[in-house]
């Protein structure tokens, strides 16, 4: 460790440990750094702090990872201290994942639990406000367009504009797509960028291969960024095609941050009423296998044109 | 969506037979923007048939007309039609099931029974639907205990376990009411393996005998001490062994049960205490519910009353043979309903790479040759571990280069996996097979090796098939 960043950890500690800035602090920060620096490494060499009764040993370091606290099932954790009936409990519990059972310490949270609630929270603020990897998008052999939004701050404040392509989107549609497909599928981020990096390769190509399977054509498919579900009006209107259906991200929550939906319409224009549009949802790796769920939508898809109608007006 | 079923189920025992019509109503349980959920959400018993003594031919026979005319007298006072069926099971249990003629019985009956009846018998079975008839799967869930049904009829025992709802075992052994009947107060019948128990224990009857209250009672609690061997309370000795059906196994040590349900025709005589005569039924039934209720291990367990008695197994085979596919799924209607389905099972080793899944197939399939034909036949697999789509396409072609003879005969192409990837491997297989091969390919559905299945016509708008695994009913 250079003496630098060893003297900012040192500053660290002090800071929290309420000590003034001063110069008796600063003259204690250069002893001990001068006596870490004199044992780089060295297991046994111990900073103190004169003064102070600190005495801290850098050695101690620990090789390896933390544990990853989302690796933790939910449903199987039970934290209760001498429970009348652990395994009842548990039996509840493994129905579903919900923060049960978890303990308390005084009032308030176990450290464990807290820390978990944090980072599924994270995991939700980052499905959100994440890109998804373009180089991922075009694996997925998909080209990329934009709505009117220029950034997730906008895409966040101003729902309308995530309902309108941008003039170039329009451009690059007209020149890449098939005219008049029978079927339009294409991908958004939505809320959740997680969904789209989790689900699209098995949830696109399952669609794909049950359309296939019904002899139903297919248009381009490709990528929307800071895409409403909306904008699939717009989407069917510009290629003409019979049936539009958005493989979308979902609002993430603190179970899983990788849900996605399919909103499916028939004959979808800008400003039709939102009952119009079929609806399948909590598609994800503990919710419907999305492999399955494509399957599934393409069955849907064949009967909203066998039927001529989709939302509220096909009875499924 | 919502829909109603008719079920029938009919049992032909060793002492009667009866009748009964179910109602199952099957809807989507799942939210309206979900993937469809489809399940029995209701089972009802709409008609009950008198009970009948089982009508018989000779001591070996059944006498299958007289069983035709029982049942066409039954669907007439219940008003109801072999077209009004669409499931359902027809069970010769018991003693009855080694009678000669069961296949004749069979036979005469398929006629009558809807288009889509399974018929069958095997002490696992039974042992299982007398069990859910009586209540004992949603006794011992609701109170989470282990507890364990006797259905004690008139020629065998038939027990199954239930933990918490899920079944952990059964057996099935020679102990019933009518193993010794009783004419005009004397021994008219002894079933061999009871003279031969009497006899270990140092009692001797014969045929002729003078009806003895005294000793008869003492063999019944000779038969009841065997029932407490079989739960498991008490150590087996030699002779117990013989007395399993089928050669059939004991249930495992550690079954640890705690609570008991009774049906079957002695249930009755167990739960009610009237002694006031005891050959009323010309048999040992009211003594063996005796000697089974003071047996001083047994009492010792918990007692609950079962939901159905005597009726438990046709109940059983009514309303609880028939279970429903998962909900995605694809399949060629016109080669449905199927029956008699063997199982070829991919064992859960085998499942875990492509090449030895083939393999499994392949060399199985000719166990299920008869008479050197490829006959139909199910692969089932649970399908754990490959629901990604690249995977799923792999697997497709593993079963399509496994079951190369299937594809090149004319049965159509039956695929059964319990995980949720029914449809997609179903559009897999079509799509590699080019559409030129009748493809059955359901999930949700748990078989086992030796099992027979039947699949149904579709249900629910087409979303599910129903399904009777005939062998043993492990779906939850």
């Amino acid at each position: 460790m250079e003496s630098k960043d060893l003297r900012t950890v040192i500053e660290e500690v002090l800071k929290e440990m309420n000590l003034k800035p001063g110069a008796e602090a600063a003259d204690s920060v250069s002893t001990a750094v001068k006596e870490a620096v004199r044992v780089p490494g060295g297991s046994g060499c111990q900073l103190v702090i004169p003064g102070k009764g600190v005495s801290l040993d850098p050695s101690y370091i620990e090789e390896g990872e933390l544990p990853d606290i989302t690796e933790i099932d939910l449903r199987t954790q039970y934290l209760v201290e001498n429970p009348v009936n652990k395994e009842a409990y548990a039996e509840q519990k493994a129905a579903a994942p919900c923060r049960l059972g978890i303990g308390k310490a005084g009032a308030r949270y176990k450290t464990l639990p807290q820390l978990e609630f944090r980072a599924a929270h994270s995991a939700a603020q980052d499905a959100v406000f994440n890109d998804v990897d373009e180089e991922f998008i075009e694996s997925q052999g998909l080209f990329i367009v934009q709505t009117q939004c220029d950034s997730k701050d906008t895409y966040l404040t101003r729902p309308d504009l995530g309902r309108k392509l941008s003039p170039e989107a329009v451009e690059t549609i007209k020149a890449k797509c098939k005219k008049n497909p029978t079927v339009q599928i294409y991908v958004a981020d939505g809320l959740s960028s997680a969904a789209v990096a989790a689900n699209i390769p098995d949830l696109l190509p399952a669609i794909m291969q049950g359309l296939q399977s019904y002899h139903i054509e297919t248009g381009t498919p490709f990528f929307v960024k800071y895409g409403r579900v909306a904008v699939e009006d717009e989407v069917s209107e510009l290629v003409g095609a019979d049936v539009v259906c958005t493989l979308i991200g979902e609002r993430p929550g603190l179970i899983t941050a990788t849900s996605m939906s399919a909103y499916i319409a028939y004959k979808a224009t800008v400003g039709m009423p939102e009952a119009r549009r079929t609806v399948v949802s909590n598609i994800h790796s503990a919710g419907t296998n999305p492999a399955e769920a494509g399957a599934h939508i393409a069955e849907i898809i064949k009967i909203m044109l066998e039927k001529k109608a989709s939302g509220t007006d096909l009875k499924l | 969506m919502r829909q109603e079923i008719k079920s029938i189920g009919i049992d032909i025992g060793t002492s009667t037979t009866q009748l009964v019509f179910s109602r199952l109503v099957i809807e989507n349980v799942a939210g309206s923007y979900t993937v469809p959920r489809v399940s029995i959400v209701e089972k009802e018993v709409i008609y009950r048939s008198k009970i009948y003594f089982t009508p018989l031919r000779s001591a070996s026979e059944i006498d299958a007309d007289k069983i035709k005319e029982i049942v066409r007298s039954e669907y007439q006072a219940a008003g109801m039609k072999p077209e009004d069926l669409s499931t359902g099971a027809v069970i010769i249990t018991g003693e009855t099931a080694r009678k000669k003629n069961a296949n004749e019985v069979l036979e005469a009956l398929s006629d009558m029974a809807g288009d889509f009846v399974v018929a069958t018998a095997g002490p696992d079975l039974e042992s299982v639907l007398a069990a859910r008839g009586a209540g004992t799967d949603a006794i011992s869930e609701e109170n989470r205990t282990t507890v364990a049904n006797l259905d004690i009829g008139g020629g065998t025992t038939n027990i199954a376990v239930y933990e918490k709802g899920a079944m952990k075992g059964t057996c099935c052994l020679d102990i019933g009411g009518r193993l010794i009947k009783v004419e005009n107060g004397k021994i008219s019948y002894i079933f061999h393996k009871i003279e031969k128990l009497a006899a270990n224990h140092g009692i001797r009857i014969a045929v002729g005998d003078r009806a003895d209250p005294e000793i008869l009672m003492k063999i019944c609690r000779i038969m009841a001490d065997e029932l407490a061997i079989a739960l498991r309370l008490v150590q087996a000795d030699d002779e117990h062994r013989s007395l399993y059906t089928n050669d059939g196994k004991m249930m495992r040590e550690d079954i640890g049960i705690k609570a008991v349900t009774y049906s079957g025709g002695v249930a009755d005589c167990i739960y009610q205490e009237d002694d006031s005569d005891l050959f009323r039924y010309g048999d040992i039934g009211v003594l063996l519910g005796k000697a089974v209720r003071e047996n001083p291990t047994i009492s010792g367990l918990k007692l609950y009353q079962a939901k159905e008695t005597i009726r438990a197994t046709v109940v059983g085979a009514g309303t609880h043979s028939t279970d429903v596919s998962g909900s995605t799924i694809r399949y060629d209607k016109s080669r449905l309903p199927l029956k008699n389905v063997p199982v070829l099972k991919i064992s859960e080793d085998d499942e875990t790479d492509f090449e030895s899944f083939s393999q499994a197939i392949a060399t199985q399939l000719p166990l299920f040759y008869t008479e050197g034909r490829m006959e139909q036949v199910a692969i089932a697999f649970s399908g754990r571990g490959w629901t990604g789509f690249q995977q799923i396409q792999k697997l497709a072609s593993a079963i399509i280069k496994g079951a190369r003879e299937v594809i090149e005969s004319s049965y159509p192409l039956i695929v059964v996996a319990e995980c949720d990837i029914g449809k997609a491997l179903g559009n897999a297989l079509n799509i590699q097979l080019d559409f030129k091969k009748p493809v059955i390919c359901i999930d949700g559905i748990r078989a086992a090796g030796g099992d027979y299945i039947d699949i149904g016509e579709p249900l629910a708008g087409g979303t599910v098939v129903p399904v009777v695994n005939k062998t043993l009913v492990f779906n939850s």
